[in-house]
């Protein structure tokens, strides 16, 4: 059989590259800011783009889609036509594929401190971005699955095993999660309510986790790591097994993001169960990766890159032990809303995806542009000043997490609060957030020298642009099915692999969505709890706007501490006109779900326009803007529209005098607030705010709780 | 070897539901204190240094080396444990696959391995019928009512101990049970000073409308709690407790106005009870 001549294109890689490394820069810088802002809030001069709220969703969506994305990208377009024997099926996807993901990028980056947001975890993105990030993401996946197709491999490699199900898994979840009803450009509200569109969300969230942070990252291990040790893997048989196993099960495990909420039992049970069973799996890629290197451990002393990997391949093992662990109800009912959990990510974010990252870029880089690396020294430094860096990030927020908890759910000999006032709590965990800040800045130190090192090693080398590589074509054999052998033959045939893993990956999530949406009996309704009036809807997106979400929960959990600090637990029923929910993650301020009628509106007023006047010592920033910014009376219509048509009980044709009494509910406030002496006007969004706030968690304090169970 | 693993597997099975019927299940959070917390804390943390240190000698290279000549208990174990195949054997296991130049080996999945896989999946199912099944565990709304059950009952004891009771809260009782009581501990205790009918010798008449620090349950009980160390009144607070504070400061309430013989003359200011809605 002749050899077919042909070449790896190095040029989208390339572009991946230096995109990843500049995104990390910015994503890291974003993150470093918002961790001084915990501790100084002044650090958003003021200006409304800069609040934590806003600018906290940016450093999340530009280190896991920015960053982490087009390192995925550099390392499958790299792996991918090497495993494959080919050049990758086409240029334009690969090229449509980059721009569009970077103009995806670039969008977010100016939509999200706008304050154009869904306020959906790590799904922020407005609508219009939502379509273009589905047709990119096609676009990736088809020039990924004609890849394939066409490869001159018989079989397909366990690194693409990971790739072919990071595509479909994060295709299935971002157009399920992203099903929303527009109400103008920039601004929609999601399909699902409350409790569902809780669990569709964090169904989504964990498994992007799962499916953007991991997948491809394993993938690229089992790529990265043999080629840097020349070591071969250790356990085909492991592989097989940790990699079904893992795709089956991770896809259940998205309710321990909502033990004891307000979602059913059984969901949340679920929850627990599958997360602790993904133990194995998880570490059957840790245990095969660190394998691997049996023989080669000597060459981990001299070689940044396997040093790079293998503290990479740890830290995955220890955040996908902790993970299981937080999933235990008695560990989470400790964890949940506290730094523990941002500990927690880090390990996972900055230890194995970004030593990974590191690592794979110090290995390929050389290799792509024909010349050895740099400097060893260098690479070095950073590896010390990036493991120095995440202890230093993950041990502080570790204490701080548990301390804090505990004050919050500390008594008094009496049966008292001992920690009555939250911000007694948040004022006591300062210093370990300035910790926390330097370690971080460590991290973001590292990125320096990396950019210089691979800039360096770039300019001594030539760029490899289209790498030359021959091998046999494909010769189609006849094979049939035999006993021990079935995976062998299911790496032949990537069609019905790409299905079986779809099935794969949608019976947890088939499971569990569906019967929370259908059956009516996991969301018991309570009769007194109403669709929010016009100004409270307004006020309600300037919440969603500002990402009070981001500090703020509205869940009390159904614990003697949190009754007894915030008032009765949260049902489900309460959150049925809830588009989205807002229940939040972190609770760097109290949760606010019965903050309705708890003060006084001018309490409100005067604290939005500065938290200092009314808490002494707060880290809240204020928002002084939000009294000179008139409410946005002509959207009222189009809301009540789009709340109508997925479900609201809002009367047909009430959109038309919704702002009659939008203007009436606000004068109310308005007065009220001028006879206690501020110079309050009724058509600012101060006081949609303040109208919403007050109406939170107060629709079960009108009569009986539930009418039914 | 069979007979081996079938044994192994029990145990495990018997830890996991031991796991299950102890401590992983409900939060109890009046119990959650600082010191358990520590305690589990450094339980996991030693429990993954453990497990760190157990990977890292089972599957060290030096071990690997020595070979079948030493078959020590531990190394048999390990090998159970682990079916890692010597490294120079690795030429036999490689399969047959290369991609770019990356080779696999056929090395069995370690037992142990296994055992933790399907050792979760079993404890899943064991938890899932547990709470939604037999209905035996504590779902969250239970767990929340056991929690204020538990207390509320704490609050009662405290309310029987008269914790709650202070200057602020305190009230006259005119129970007989009570008022007898707080006859005892006034002869006992007060009498010395006050005299048997609370006539006054060294301290000040009780019966009097005349009172120095004021009148009235509040400033009886403040007084008797705390004293007046400058003109000798003593603080009674680390002797009597609250409950008996009350008693017999409601005692000494009664003598009003009972004329008793030998009575010392008036001090202080007339007291006259503030008028209060009731």
């Amino acid at each position: 059989m002749q050899a077919e001549k042909f070449s790896y294109d190095n040029q989208v890689v390339k572009q991946f590259i230096i995109a990843a490394v500049v995104f990390a820069i910015v994503g890291m810088l974003v993150g470093l800011i918002i961790a001084v802002q915990l501790y100084m809030p002044e650090l958003n001069f003021g200006i409304a783009y800069l609040t934590f709220g806003r600018i906290r969703a940016l450093h999340t969506n530009a280190v896991i889609f920015a960053f982490v994305g087009n390192i995925i990208f550099a390392g499958v377009y790299y792996s991918l036509q090497r495993v494959s024997k080919t050049r990758m099926w086409s240029n334009f996807l690969s090229q449509f594929h980059f721009w569009g993901w970077q103009l995806i990028i670039v969008a977010a980056a100016i939509s999200l401190p706008l304050g154009f947001t869904t306020s959906k975890e790590y799904a922020e993105l407005e609508w219009p971005i939502d379509i273009a990030i589905a047709v990119v993401w096609l676009a990736f996946g088809a020039n990924l699955l004609g890849t394939i197709i066409k490869r001159r491999e018989q079989h397909m490699y366990v690194a693409t095993w990971f790739y072919i199900a990071t595509f479909v898994t994060v295709t299935v979840l971002h157009v399920v999660n992203s099903v929303e009803i527009p109400v103008g450009f920039l601004k929609s509200y999601p399909v699902y309510a409350g409790v569902q569109d809780a669990l569709v969300q964090w169904w989504y969230g964990h498994n992007a986790v799962a499916f953007f942070l991991t997948t491809p990252y394993l993938g690229m291990m089992y790529y990265f790591l043999p080629k840097a040790a020349n070591r071969p893997v250790y356990s085909y048989r492991l592989s097989i097994l940790h990699f079904w196993a893992l795709i089956f099960i991770y896809i259940w495990a998205g309710p321990h993001h909502l033990l004891y909420s307000a979602l059913p039992d059984w969901a949340q049970s679920l929850g627990t169960v599958f997360s602790i069973m993904l133990i194995a799996p998880s570490w059957g890629g840790m245990i095969n990766g660190l394998l691997t290197l049996r023989g080669a451990w000597d060459r981990v002393r001299d070689n940044p890159v396997l040093k790079f990997m293998v503290v990479a391949v740890t830290a995955y093992g220890m955040a996908t032990f902790e993970g299981p662990l937080l999933s235990l109800k008695n560990v989470n009912a400790i964890a949940h809303f506290t730094d523990w959990i941002i500990a927690h990510v880090h390990i996972g974010a900055l230890g194995w995806n970004g030593m990974l990252s590191f690592g794979i870029l110090y290995w390929m880089v050389p290799k792509m542009w024909g010349t050895e690396l740099y400097s060893k020294k260098l690479a070095n430094v950073h590896f010390w000043i990036s493991t120095l860096g995440i202890v230093f990030y993950a041990v502080p927020m570790y204490w701080s997490g548990i301390a804090q908890s505990l004050m919050w759910k500390q008594f008094t000999p009496l049966g008292i609060l001992q920690y009555p006032n939250f911000l007694e709590t948040t004022l006591q965990i300062i210093p370990m957030h300035i910790i926390r800040s330097i370690g971080g800045l460590l991290f973001f130190i590292g990125l320096f020298l990396l950019g210089h090192n691979l800039r360096m090693t770039a300019k001594q080398g030539r760029f490899i642009k289209n790498e030359e590589a021959e091998a046999a074509p494909l010769v189609k054999e006849i094979d049939k099915l035999k006993r021990g052998m079935i995976h062998r033959w299911l790496e032949k045939r990537p069609v019905k692999f790409t299905l079986l893993s779809l099935l794969a990956i949608s019976i947890g999530g088939l499971v569990q969505i569906i019967p929370t949406i259908v059956i009516k009996s996991n969301i018991p309704t309570i009769s007194s709890v109403k669709p929010y009036t016009p100004l409270e809807l307004q006020g309600r997106d300037i919440y969603i706007r500002e990402g009070c979400n981001a500090c703020h929960s509205q869940l009390v959990r159904p614990f003697r501490s949190e009754t007894e600090r915030y008032g009765e637990y949260s049902k489900a029923g309460e959150y049925v006109y809830d588009h989205p929910f807002l229940w939040g993650s972190k609770r760097t301020g109290p949760d606010l779900m019965r903050v309705g009628k708890k003060y006084s509106n001018l309490w409100h007023y005067l604290h939005m326009e500065d938290p200092l006047s009314m808490s002494p010592g707060s880290i809240m920033p204020p928002y002084p803007w939000l009294l000179t910014e008139n409410i946005d009376t002509s959207s009222t219509a189009a809301k009540i529209n789009a709340m109508r048509s997925i479900g609201v009980p809002y009367e047909k044709g009430y959109e038309n005098f919704a702002n009659q009494d939008l203007v009436k509910q606000a004068n109310e406030i308005a007065e009220d607030l001028i006879k206690n002496g501020v110079p309050a006007e009724p058509d600012k969004n101060i006081i949609a705010l303040i109208a919403y706030l007050q109406r939170l968690g107060t629709d079960i304090k009108v009569n009986q709780p539930e009418s039914k169970r | 070897m069979k007979s081996i693993n079938k044994i192994l597997f029990a145990a495990f099975f018997i830890i996991i539901t031991l796991i299950n019927h102890s401590f992983v299940f409900a939060e109890t959070e009046t119990a959650v204190d600082l010191d358990k917390v520590m305690k589990t804390m450094l339980a996991v943390t030693l429990i993954i240094i453990a497990v760190v240190i157990w990977l890292f000698v089972v599957y060290s290279e030096k071990n690997d080396n020595e070979g079948i000549l030493f078959k020590t208990p531990f190394k048999v174990f390990k090998q159970y444990i682990t079916k890692m195949s010597p490294i120079e054997k690795e030429s036999e296991m490689l399969l047959h696959h290369k991609y770019d130049g990356i080779e696999e080996l056929d090395n069995r999945i370690p037992p142990w391995f296994n055992f933790l896989f399907y050792g979760t999946i079993i404890w899943g199912i064991i938890y899932m019928l547990v709470f939604h099944v037999f209905d035996d565990g504590q779902v969250q709304s239970k767990e929340y009512e056991a929690e204020m059950n538990q207390a509320a009952v704490e609050r009662q004891i405290l309310v029987k101990t008269g914790a709650f009771l202070n200057e602020e809260t305190v009230t006259a009782l005119s129970d007989a049970a009570v008022l007898l009581e707080g006859k005892e501990i006034f002869i006992k205790n007060c009498a010395s000073c006050h005299g048997q009918n609370g006539e006054g010798t060294v301290g000040s008449n009780l019966t009097d409308d005349f009172w120095i620090h004021g009148g009235g349950i509040k400033n009886i009980f403040t007084v008797v709690k705390y004293g007046v160390p400058a003109k000798g009144m003593i603080s009674w607070q680390t002797q009597l407790a609250p409950r008996k504070m009350q008693a017999v400061s409601s005692y000494i309430l009664t003598l009003h106005g009972a004329n008793p013989p030998n009575a010392k003359a008036p001090e202080g200011e007339k007291w006259e009870e503030p008028k209060t809605n009731k």
